[in-house]
């Protein structure tokens, strides 16, 4: 009896997810590999696709644990969308070797690397495990310079029009959509960071260097003493000097990075601990799309340096 | 379905090949009663890893795992030379205690170095779900070597796990059949550490054995549950992942948990049911 009903609950659930294909057909099937790439196809591509991201937005994107889901998302995906720049050397290489898509092969249409086109900072001159945790191509974290986005949304629709090259028009004109509204936030975002260029912001990972660049401040001294090494004693106690003597008022803090290091150093010194993320969902009230994330970011960062600025003597 | 089978058919080749000379040395190390010997062994050879790393090899090169390897060789030395019968320091402790400061001289060598941490997690949890063709076979390889060494000494191995007091008596050199005995185990822990993990290794070698020791009493009938032991778990594990999307050697390590449980069950009532008929034993 048993047996019976689960074999009727298999064919109905076969059937039903083939009418599921069958109504998707026309869709593109894409898999992201970060929530903010995610947004964005999602953005450029409306409802001509369908987007699944891989890594929670609370999640490191440089270590992200395979599950079986990931791979059965990858085989049946006609693109996957990837930051590149080794962002995800970690992990998606062996997902798309178990995956076997023929479409996602590097180098083919359906594989959309959107680091391709923008240009990296910190790229290193020679490659030495001592330095920490290097990325030979330069820093991946390139959409924390909201400029960026505009490259990689091009990216993403030419892609998606390679792909479907009758929905084109469509991913063009979301395209126009999408930029005109980033370009309106940027100026805003601008404006809002404008009183503090040149100031210097404590992060614990070097994930904002393009954030920096474009927004005129330094963020030059990190919690990590190297990127991927744990804070050590020593290493805390110089950058809190460093923090008292050059007044230094806000620590950037990511969801996945330890909070309690980045509290204690904020105690010892007066700063602010600001809770920002690189992809939408990671900070509360984010989860709308890449253009929220970045105007979250904004405002608290905006919101802890005019704090201090004020409290300065 | 297919597509299930697909996915998941290397992690399943992988736990159908390889744990069956875990579950044989299980045996061994039950009877032994070091059961955390190969948590240490593992943990000393992850020591040898990271230290490979400082010194600037990368994961793949064959220098780290000769380095792992070599460490690995010191621990079966350390290991072979406690076997004494002084009874004031009981093995298991040593045992600990080298895991322990293994462990420990791990996270200060990795203070030093950045992506040996995420190999090092990768050491402890395993990506069984992304194994490789090429490790499977590797591994199976050397497996089929050692089982083969154990298979031709297997009276003198035998005998040393499970009479050791005759082994001596009849002049073997048991320092040195130890010693090769530990070689070869951690020849076995340290390929595997680097598919499955630590977890799923330690349950592979002890969950069977432990039900096997329930169930039945000769060592030929003991290894014929203990292997099916582990293959029955390890299917439902692998299919528990599929379904329910967890991680695969975490429901693995579940799964031969709930087979344990099963075990004990069915054996306590198979002896409240001999003991109505018979006196016990």
């Amino acid at each position: 009896m048993k047996r019976i009903s689960s074999v009727i609950a298999g064919i109905s659930g076969a059937l039903l997810f083939g009418a599921i294909c069958q109504s998707a057909f026309a869709k593109l099937n894409v898999v992201a590999t970060t929530e903010d790439f995610g947004s964005i196809a999602t953005a450029i591509g409306g409802d001509q696709v369908s987007v699944t991201t891989l890594a929670k937005p609370t999640e490191d994107p440089h270590f992200v644990d395979a599950k079986p889901s990931f791979i059965l998302r990858l085989n049946r995906a006609d693109a996957v969308v990837e930051g590149g720049a080794e962002l995800e050397i970690g992990w998606l290489p062996a997902l798309l070797d178990q995956a076997r898509n023929p479409k996602l092969a590097a180098g083919a249409p359906g594989h959309i690397a959107c680091s391709a086109g923008v240009q990296l900072l910190e790229v290193p001159a020679t490659l030495d495990r001592s330095k920490g945790d290097i990325h030979a191509a330069g820093n991946p974290h390139y959409l924390t310079d909201p400029a960026n986005a505009r490259i990689v949304a091009q990216h993403i629709a030419d892609g998606f029009s390679a792909l479907d090259p009758k929905s084109a028009g469509l991913f063009q004109s979301n395209l126009k959509k999408f930029t005109s509204q980033l370009d309106a936030r940027i100026a805003e975002w601008d404006k809002l960071l404008a009183p503090f260029r040149g100031q210097q912001v404590v992060a614990y990972h070097d994930s904002w260097p393009y954030f920096a660049h474009h927004f005129g401040l330094r963020i030059e001294l990190f919690l990590e003493p190297k990127p991927g090494i744990p804070p050590t004693p020593v290493h805390l106690a110089e950058v809190i000097t460093q923090m008292r003597s050059e007044h230094i008022h806000a620590i950037l803090l990511e969801p996945y990075q330890n909070s309690k290091t980045a509290q204690t150093v904020a105690a010892d010194t007066g700063a602010t601990v600001v809770a920002v993320a690189q992809f939408p969902g990671g900070v509360k009230g984010t989860e709308a799309g890449y253009v929220e994330l970045m105007d979250s970011d904004v405002r608290a960062l905006a919101k802890a340096l005019s704090a201090g600025t004020r409290s300065a003597p | 379905m297919s597509v299930a089978f697909n996915i998941m058919l290397w992690p399943l080749i992988a736990c159908l090949l390889l744990p069956g000379i875990l579950v044989y040395y299980g045996l061994h190390i039950v009877k032994r009663e070091i059961i955390f010997v190969d948590l240490a062994l593992a943990q000393v050879a992850a020591l040898g890893m990271c230290l490979a790393l400082l010194l600037k090899h990368e994961p793949q090169d064959w220098q780290t795992y000769a380095w792992s390897l070599g460490f690995t060789f010191v621990g079966a030395a350390i290991f072979t030379l406690t076997r004494t019968e002084d009874h004031r320091v009981p093995q298991e402790a040593l045992i600990g205690i080298v895991y322990v400061v293994a462990a420990a001289m791990g996270i200060l060598l990795l203070s030093r170095s950045a992506e040996g941490d995420e190999e090092l997690k990768r050491t402890l949890v395993g990506d069984i779900l992304l194994v490789q063709p090429g490790e499977v076979f590797r591994a199976f390889s050397l497996y089929a070597v050692v089982g083969a060494i154990h298979i031709a000494f297997r009276k003198q191995f035998l005998m040393l796990s499970f009479e050791p007091e005759r082994a001596a008596a009849q002049g073997m050199s048991v320092r040195g059949w130890d010693f090769l005995f530990y070689i070869l185990f951690g020849f076995v822990v340290t390929s595997f550490v680097h598919i499955g993990g630590v977890l799923m290794i330690f349950s592979y070698l002890i969950v069977p054995a432990v039900c096997a020791n329930l169930l039945a009493q000769t060592f030929k009938l003991k290894l014929l549950i203990g292997w099916l032991t582990a293959t029955l778990a390890s299917i439902v594990g692998l299919w528990i992942s599929y379904q329910n999307d967890l991680p695969t050697g975490a429901s693995i390590v579940c799964a031969l948990g709930a087979a344990l449980l099963l075990v004990m069950g069915a054996a306590r009532m198979g002896r409240s049911g001999a003991r109505g008929s018979s006196p016990a034993r």
